[in-house]
């Protein structure tokens, strides 16, 4: 089974790498996002069972202090309708080297997991604002994601 | 006179080794680089040291945040001999991703309790900054560390992930009540910097802090990049040749000599 | 084509020149027609077709990357002057008739491996050398800024690791070209990048991968131009220290091949052939790319340890063109076996010539004795590196492929080596006429906005937004750094850095300094004098700071358009006559160089070129460190001289961008004058005679004393009259912002000027003001009578506002 890990920074921390990437929408002169949220993505494939996959994100791939996470098998997503919010994933293509995978199957066995399993990291964005589709399509491929080597969904 | 003897830990991706190395060695002792798989493979061979150092670089990249990999890793595999190392007294030093590891893996602010309790998550402008910051050292502290230093001097910073975050207001209570911070980021004068002064956003600008016991410091700070006067932007030490971050180094090793 | 063991033999024994000719551009071999017959006719003679890996092999060996065959081409350049007089000439080597010329013709000792290594070596003592090379990173750079510019640090980190025996790196320079990030997002093309996104990935790419490295990024140069925006040049340089017993290689007989690293993956395939081709963004994402640096600390951690205990013999990083390139390299006096098989990968399902032309990243290959074989698996083992023997080095002076125990290449080293076809080009060049624009005349009010607006051009401005993002301090060694302030809350821009390498050499007093030159603006008007200044930029940078101009060698980085235009090409022979010319009357010799051509892209069918560019870096060995300055101001009423004349020479400034003018003339290079007055700032630094010093550039003498000032807190009075020009009349306005080159400025304590007067008798050196007790910056002409005053502060946030984001 697939499982797919996001990490989301408490409200109550600045979520910083999505304050940036707000600051890389604004230089850009585009206009009409108010917010933008960011959360590492993971999914984790082959043996590992949901509570080694919980062990996982909370000892590994989580900070305890600033961060929480949450597991779902990998092809869903949180239904959320709101006109305000578009959702956007990012991940690389195949055959991108993906160099934080191997460090974490490295960390994963230090955890004492001992099963063979396959990761991939990926990005989602959380982006607050009213925006038309275009809009959205040229942020997502001017900024949020790098065609060439990666693919994107955007799921809402 | 005995030779006071220090184990800096490294790993795949430590890169302040040598300077840190250097310091230790200027100031008397004989400082030994050690990666951490020898020591996994040979435990007690840590109680053979005085003193014990974590340089800063990128652990194993620093992927999935700052020191997350390490201190698992140093955790799972060398806790109860870090703990039982740290209970000993002995000196003990983080600087920047080491302080990062400490953090992560629960030996600050408190090695009895030895549980992640605080973090040192993403800078407030978002990205990686390196520049000299003024840092106050707190009357109170009991840091063995900074001793004979004057009340504020100057230390470069070059990190990403940086503020320092409690996991409640209590523990920052705690904190102050038991002496632990031991340097706060401040401007020339002594007062609460903004930034780029305070290069980081921490709470109440902790830059240090050490166990109760004062044994043990974590700093985001390099001291070790402060031993010759020559090093700091305006060329400032003491005895004319010496950096001011060569005091941190020196108080440890005549601690044990 | 057939299929034979994971190969395609290509057919092409009886190919006519139009099938060669689209073969060539059908596989991205970049080969000429001239080549791809060279070639026919090998395999005619062994009466066979060549394989894919053969052919790929021969066309990664002959690339313009590997090869420079442009500039080692054959080039018939005729020159015409304002009064259309013809100048003719035929290169059969312009490299070698300019670049390596003035090397050979300097002879220097202190020059121990010039253009033979991966890198230049120059003595920094009796024990030890100092490698330099800075490569261009552009094409990788324009797809993926993130991930080109880390690989390019990485290449540049791995060509150090590669020089010699290997060289321990101790700092990296940055340098880049990028258009101007204020355009409109819909001003640029489809498929391109926006200025601001290269330029925060680009940043970002050098800053994870040095920081992660523990490699301090010291000194660089960022110019903006929108002729840049569709292919941004980048580029990586780093240099290191090198025991001087571990420069010699060798490859024996017999001697293993070990490949140690990364895995091999699609990353980059035909990278080295790509470079040679204008962009064109339908590239594949085997063009990219991926770097992690946390391998190649490993990899350097692990290697220097077999370095110390001798454990093999030479070594070679795996650059462009992958294994084929390197293997090639090392076995070429030899020959080599090699087993595809064993060559790890990343994902099943390469092809061997994939596996074998692959530039996937940090990899180095080595030449291990037998007997040493077990002892250096071990010391890499150790760092839990990956090293595996992939074959041997043979006597048969072939180049011989093994995959799946069939042969899939056999080629004779000569071959691949010495028969590639001489190019045979030509260049024009027609010498612009450039007229003196007419004289410039403002109020007191607008020459003050006028500062400012320098002080906040683009290509004046504050780069301490990029120069925070990379540890530049990271091994402590950095004891002149890129940004100088008198107080930790202001910085002002320094002109060179210096690493004192007191962790690696223990005791030393000694220092390496480091700078460059850049400023294509002259070259749009002419490149012989962008070359000139680029060096002359480079020489007065690390004078600045304290080094010696006797101890100084150069590097060259030409990134020029598409050379089969003649113009173009046309541009490069003149910039190459100027390295000649220049280098040798400042007698500094070049020790290794690299060239990026076929800079151009297609907007909507039509061709553009990039600006014609000419990186210069310098490095230098300082005797002892404690005989370095920085530019702030250090004290009141201390008094400013001025080293050097000032000439009617506003042409390509900042100040002709800014105000709107096309005349004038472009800085010229004095060298005689210069070296003297380099030669007299270096005694005069040494005998503790100068407080600060600062040489004047990009928006000349106003903006030099101005960034003095403001990085100090200081103010100054300067008497513009007391400025000394030469025959041709110049309004303050043009004293004040004119370009030319060879000036210093000089604070110096009242008690040491007869002191700094005797060392300056036979060069010019004019008291020009003092430092004032309070901030305020004056610049006044009683002549003229014009008095412009601004205070540092306001002149700081000027200078700091644009990059700022």
């Amino acid at each position: 089974m697939n499982f797919k890990i996001e990490i989301l920074t408490k409200k109550c921390f600045e979520n910083s790498r999505g304050k940036n990437m707000l600051s890389k929408i604004y230089s850009m002169h585009i206009n009409g996002i108010k917010k933008v949220e960011y959360s590492p993505l993971y999914v984790i494939g082959g043996n590992i069972s949901f509570d080694e996959a919980r062990i996982i994100a909370a000892d590994l791939l989580s900070d305890k202090i600033t961060e929480t996470y949450a597991i779902a098998e990998s092809d869903q997503h949180c239904k959320i309708s709101s006109p305000i919010l578009s959702m956007i994933e990012v991940w690389y293509k195949k055959n991108v080297t993906d160099t934080v995978s191997e460090s974490i199957i490295k960390a994963v066995k230090d955890l004492g997991i001992s099963k063979k399993f396959k990761i991939k990291t990926g990005h989602k964005y959380y982006l607050y604002g009213r925006i038309s589709k275009a809009v959205l399509s040229r942020i997502t491929t001017k900024l949020l994601a790098n065609t060439l080597i990666q693919e994107y969904k955007i799921i809402k | 006179m005995k030779k006071v003897k220090v184990l800096i830990l490294r790993t795949a991706g430590t890169n302040c080794d040598y300077e840190t190395q250097m310091a230790f060695e200027l100031c008397g002792a004989f400082a030994e680089r050690v990666h951490i798989d020898i020591l996994i493979e040979k435990k007690n061979k840590i109680f053979k040291y005085d003193i014990l150092a974590f340089p800063g670089g990128f652990s194993y990249g620093d992927d999935i945040a700052s020191g997350k990999i390490l201190s698992n890793e140093i955790k799972n595999k060398l806790g109860d001999i870090v703990k039982k190392f740290a209970m000993s007294g002995r000196p003990i030093i983080g600087i920047c991703n080491g302080f990062q590891v400490f953090v992560k893996m629960g030996l600050l602010p408190d090695p009895n309790v030895f549980e992640q309790v605080s973090s040192l998550y993403y800078n407030d402008s978002g990205r990686f900054e390196c520049r000299w910051v003024y840092v106050k050292i707190e009357k109170k502290t009991r840091s063995i560390w900074v001793k004979n230093l004057p009340e504020i001097i100057s230390l470069p910073v070059a990190h990403g992930e940086g503020k320092f975050i409690p996991k409640n207001k209590n523990l920052l209570k705690v904190l102050s009540k038991n002496n632990q911070i031991v340097l706060k980021y401040s401007s020339k004068d002594g007062n609460i910097p903004k930034y780029p002064l305070d290069p980081n956003g921490s709470s109440e600008q902790i830059a240090a802090i050490s166990n109760p016991e004062g044994n043990i410091l974590g700093l985001m700070p390099h001291p070790e990049r402060y031993i010759f006067a020559l090093q700091h932007p305006n060329r400032e030490g003491f005895d004319s040749k010496y950096g001011w971050g060569k005091i941190i180094f020196q108080n440890a090793v005549d601690f044990v000599k | 084509m057939k299929d034979v063991n994971g190969c395609n033999i290509v057919d092409m024994l009886d190919l006519s020149d139009n099938q060669l000719v689209k073969l060539s551009k059908n596989n991205t071999f970049s080969l000429s027609l001239e080549e791809m017959k060279v070639i026919q006719r090998y395999f005619q003679g062994l009466k066979r077709n060549p394989t894919d890996i053969e052919i790929e092999t021969i066309a990664q060996t002959w690339s313009e990357h590997c090869k420079h065959k442009t500039l080692t081409g054959i080039i018939r350049y005729t020159e015409f002057d304002d009064t259309k007089a013809q100048k003719v000439k035929t290169y059969k080597n312009l490299l070698k008739e300019t670049i390596f010329k003035v090397t050979m013709e300097l002879n220097k000792k202190w020059c121990w491996s010039v253009f033979e290594d991966n890198a230049g070596i120059i003595e920094f003592d009796s024990k030890n050398g100092v490698a330099f090379k800075v490569e261009t990173h552009n094409h990788p750079s324009a797809l993926d800024p993130y991930g080109g510019t880390s690989t390019g640090v990485g290449g540049a980190i791995r060509d150090i690791l590669g020089v010699g025996l290997g060289a321990k790196p101790l700092a990296n320079t940055n340098v880049f070209c990028f258009g101007n990030p204020n355009v409109e997002l819909r001003e640029i093309p489809k498929n391109i990048h926006h200025p601001k996104k290269v330029i925060k990935d680009a940043v970002a790419g050098v800053g994870d991968y040095g920081n992660k490295m523990g490699i301090p990024t010291v000194n660089g140069a960022v110019h903006f131009d929108n002729g840049y925006i569709s292919n941004p040049l980048v580029y990586c340089g780093t240099f290191g220290i090198i025991p001087k017993n571990k420069i010699r290689k060798k490859v024996n007989v017999g001697d293993l091949i070990l490949l140690v690293g990364g895995k091999t993956g699609r990353d980059g395939i035909h990278g080295a052939t790509f470079s040679s081709l204008q962009l064109s963004y339908e590239s594949d994402v085997n063009a990219v790319q991926m770097g992690n640096p946390i391998i190649e600390k490993k990899v350097l951690d692990a290697m220097l340890n077999a370095r110390d205990l001798n454990l093999y013999r030479s070594v070679t990083d795996c650059g462009a063109g992958g294994l084929s390139s390197a293997i090639g390299e090392l076995g070429r006096k030899t020959g080599a076996i090699v087993y595809l098989n064993k060559v790890p990968l990343k994902y099943s399902g390469l092809r061997p010539w994939e596996i074998w032309i692959s530039e996937a990243q940090e990899r180095m290959v080595f030449a291990v004795p037998p007997e040493n074989k077990n002892k250096i698996i071990k010391v890499f083992k150790k760092e839990k590196v990956e090293a595996v023997f992939i074959g041997e080095f043979t006597k048969n002076k072939r180049l011989i492929i093994k995959y799946n125990n069939d042969v899939i290449a056999n080629i004779c080293m000569v071959f691949l080596h010495n028969e590639m076809p001489k190019s045979t080009k030509t260049a024009v060049y027609r010498i612009k006429k450039e007229k003196l624009q007419k004289s410039i005349k403002m109020s007191d009010d607008k020459i003050s906005r006028t500062l400012k607006t320098l002080l906040s051009d683009l290509n004046i401005c504050s780069r301490e937004w990029i120069v925070r993002q990379y540890d530049h301090e990271v091994q402590g060694q950095t004891i002149v750094k890129p940004l100088q302030g008198n107080s930790i809350e202001i910085s002002g821009p320094g002109d060179a850095s210096i690493i004192f390498p007191y962790n690696i050499i223990n005791g030393t007093k000694k220092g390496v300094v480091l700078s460059n030159g850049l400023n294509p603006q002259y070259g749009k008007i002419n490149t012989y004098k962008m070359a000139a200044s680029a060096i002359e930029e480079a020489l007065r940078n690390a004078v600045a700071v304290g080094a010696n101009i006797e101890k100084i060698a150069l590097l060259d980085n030409f990134c020029w358009g598409n050379p089969n235009y003649p113009k173009i090409l046309g541009g490069i022979v003149r910039a190459a006559n100027a390295c000649y010319d220049v280098a040798k009357a400042f007698e500094t010799p070049f020790i290794s160089g690299k060239d990026s051509l076929y800079n151009e892209y297609s907007i909507i069918c039509k061709k553009y070129s990039i600006p014609s560019t000419i990186l210069i870096s310098a490095i230098g060995i300082i005797e002892d460190i404690s005989k370095t300055i920085t530019m702030p101001l250090k004290n009141k009423n201390n008094k400013l001289f001025l080293a050097g004349i000032t000439r009617n020479e506003l042409g390509g400034s900042v100040f002709a961008k800014i105000i709107n003018i096309s005349d004038g003339i472009v800085p010229s290079v004095y060298p005689m004058e210069s070296k003297i007055i380099m030669k007299n700032i270096h005694m005069a630094i040494k005998k503790n005679l100068v407080e600060s010093c600062h040489d004047c550039s990009e928006g000349g003498f106003a903006v030099a004393a101005s960034e003095m000032a403001f990085a100090s807190g200081k103010g100054i009075i300067i008497n513009i009259d007391s400025i000394k020009t030469d025959m041709c009349p110049m309004t303050p306005i043009e004293i004040l912002f004119s370009e030319s080159n060879g000036r210093f400025i000089i604070e110096v304590k009242c008690e040491n000027e007869l002191k700094l007067r005797e060392i300056f008798k036979n060069a010019v050196l004019t008291e020009v003001g003092y430092v004032s007790d309070d901030n305020n910056v004056i610049f006044e002409s009683k002549m003229h009578k014009i008095r412009i005053k601004e205070n540092t502060e306001d002149l700081l946030k000027a200078w700091r506002n644009t990059l700022n984001w």
